[in-house]
């Protein structure tokens, strides 16, 4: 049974953020600008970036809303009633609620009635694990459509408040706490939305799922990229442990980290992703003609082809693309908000029988995610 | 860039950033090349689980686990020489070429040992104990492995082996130096051996790439050096894994 993305959606909350107003929106720690926000944006090369919170650090927009926003976009341009959906898969590093899940909540909010559901939880691979739930779903002739919706609203962790609340942690310690604040100018928020059913849409392109493949490799790295713990060495504590939330939040276990060292770990792992399914035969690089690539800074981007050009098997710099540079990064919600973009797009003129490759890899514990596309049409 | 250029640079744990230059693989050296990255990739990761190399991801590495890591490295770096020198020797006058590259490359390190025993003393060892050091379990294995091979007519699998040990070098240079002297307080005069080293093997690279497009013409030699990567990533991970069982 052939699957085939029908129809996408998405939703970048507010107004275009641009480097220099970032910091307006997340708020200057304690009044004092930070040492590391232009060599942060420098490096990774976004421009302008979304928030669904405001200047005054309130929240504009909800996760579940985002999300039920990039799928009503998606429903809207379907060729299909929402009462036939059967399935809504819901992808997010963080749910409004830490129970239940985010799905539940999603569909509520759409208000589709009695259809199976399931929440992922992870970081960007999280959107790959419900694209794949739901794939399968429909392959095992389960469900004939299902709605898969990733959203992400990271600026509710980056805000000032958040750091200027850990007093007693790593953050407050140093001058200059590289892996604490990090992400702060990498993330953004928004969602992204694909409908899959078990046939083309009547009209225009769709793109039939070829493969789709995942490599964790948790069992050999520490944790790269987290929230729950104080980032001390050796601490083995994690937030639920302290007293008070108020004390987890004090010692900083509740900031966003990436374990900045670890990070080239991911660039390697994917790499050796892709040669694993070039070496079975499953990925063949000189038959891709768009290679959609979730890179969470410009700085991966040059290290991933440098490896794959090593081993001759690049796919040409001219078969990449990306709306990193003007979307944001927005973890889990990145790759669906990429491909909507990239089925509009005018800067791309995608054919039928085109061979789309998607990589979304993550490093929070060094997940690998790959899916082989087709477009194609009715 | 077709698909029998290749862009590369000073090491196998990436394509470079400095110094790129365009070379021509033959099919079968660039199939080699594609399965070494892997060889190479999945022993890096395997070295992660490594507790002594697992706490220098952690933060946790001490002054003490240097001298062992020092201790136990100086016997594999002699060896390392005894090998080389002898696979040079069993390459006959038709790989003259090839023998002349690792000619040069035993003549580079085969005194590389003399900077460990410096780092040790500089670390708060003594010479004696360094020396008296004997081969730990993996080193043997490793050793017997290397020893075996580079002894047979034309041991051209031995580049498998070139490929782990000195991506490794690089590995200690940009890696592990400096993050050890982070972690421990130590100064540049404890990591001497592991920063020289990953400098040195940016020209060694350059070589075995010139090596594997000369050797490496049949898919037997593909599969040959290889599996000989696949072995010595093995070996060299049972030897740092047999650290522990000093430090216990």
């Amino acid at each position: 049974m052939s699957v085939y993305i029908t129809s996408t959606g998405c939703f970048l909350p507010g107004p275009p953020i641009n480097c220099e107003q970032v910091e307006n929106v997340l708020g200057a720690v304690n009044g004092q600008a930070s040492f590391l926000r232009v060599q942060i944006q420098k490096a990774n090369q976004i421009e302008p970036r979304h928030y669904a919170i405001d200047e005054n650090q309130q929240t504009t927009h909800s996760n579940v809303e985002m999300a039920t926003n990039a799928a009503e976009q998606c429903l809207d341009r379907a060729f299909v009633a929402r009462e036939n959906i059967g399935m809504l898969a819901v992808a997010s590093t963080q749910g409004d609620h830490p129970a239940p899940g985010m799905a539940s909540m999603v569909q509520a909010e759409l208000e589709l009635p009695t259809i199976e559901i399931i929440s992922t939880h992870g970081i960007c691979s999280s959107s790959t694990m419900a694209l794949k739930a739901a794939w399968n779903s429909l392959r095992l002739e389960e469900h004939e459509s299902a709605l898969v919706v990733s959203s992400e609203l990271a600026s509710r962790l980056l805000k000032k408040q958040r750091y200027e609340a850990a007093t007693e942690s790593t953050f407050a310690e140093k001058k200059i706490d590289f892996n604490t604040e990090f992400l702060r100018w990498m993330l953004s928020d928004g969602a992204g939305a694909l409908l899959l059913q078990n046939k083309p849409s009547p009209k225009g392109l769709s793109l039939r799922i070829d493969w789709m493949k995942g490599f964790s490799h948790a069992h050999a790295f520490p944790t790269c990229m987290s929230v729950g713990s104080s980032g001390r060495i050796g601490e083995t504590k994690t937030w639920q442990d302290y007293d008070s939330y108020a004390e987890a939040e004090r010692k900083g276990a509740l900031l966003l980290r990436q374990d900045v060292r670890l990070l080239d770990n991911i660039v390697r792992m994917g790499v050796d992703g892709y040669l694993r399914l070039v070496e079975e035969g499953i990925n063949k690089p000189n038959e891709v003609d768009h290679f959609l690539c979730h890179y969470s800074s410009h700085h991966f981007k040059n290290k991933i082809l440098e490896m794959l050009e090593a081993a001759g098997v690049a796919i040409p710099q001219e078969r990449w693309w990306t709306n990193l540079y003007t979307r944001g990064n927005t973890g889990a919600a990145s790759m669906f908000i990429m491909i909507d973009e990239f089925m509009r797009s005018s800067d791309v003129q995608i054919k039928e029988g085109d061979r789309i490759l998607c990589f979304v890899p993550e490093s929070g514990r060094f997940n690998t995610t790959y899916f082989h596309l087709t477009a194609v049409s009715a | 860039m077709s698909d029998s250029e290749i862009a590369i640079s000073d090491g196998p744990k990436s394509g470079g950033v400095e110094n790129k230059e365009i070379v021509s693989l033959n099919p079968h050296a660039q199939v080699c090349l594609q399965q070494l990255l892997r060889v190479w990739l999945g022993f890096e990761r395997d070295l992660s689980t490594v507790p002594l190399i697992r706490r220098i991801d952690l933060g946790t590495y001490t002054v003490e686990d240097h001298l062992c890591f020092l201790r136990n490295l100086r016997q594999q770096v002699i060896e390392g020489s005894r090998w080389i020198t002898r696979t040079a020797s069993s390459f006959d006058s038709e790989h003259s070429e090839i023998r002349s590259a690792i000619i040069q490359h035993a003549m580079d390190e085969h005194k590389d040992y003399e900077l460990i025993e410096k780092d040790y003393i500089a670390t708060g060892g003594s010479i004696e104990d360094i020396q008296d050091m004997s081969r730990n379990i993996g080193s043997e294995a490793l050793h017997g492995f290397l020893m075996y091979r580079s002894s047979r007519p034309n041991p051209i699998d031995l580049l498998g082996a070139m490929w782990i040990i000195e991506g490794l070098g690089e590995k200690m240079a940009t890696s592990w130096a400096e993050r050890i002297q982070e972690l421990t307080g130590l100064n540049d005069d404890s990591t001497r051996f592991m920063r020289y080293h990953g400098h040195n093997d940016g020209d060694h690279m350059q070589q075995f790439y010139d090596m594997l497009e000369e050797v490496c013409l049949t898919q037997e030699s593909v599969e040959l050096i290889v599996k000989t990567a696949k072995v010595v990533a093995r070996l060299y991970r049972l030897q740092l894994e047999e650290i522990e069982y000093e430090i216990r």
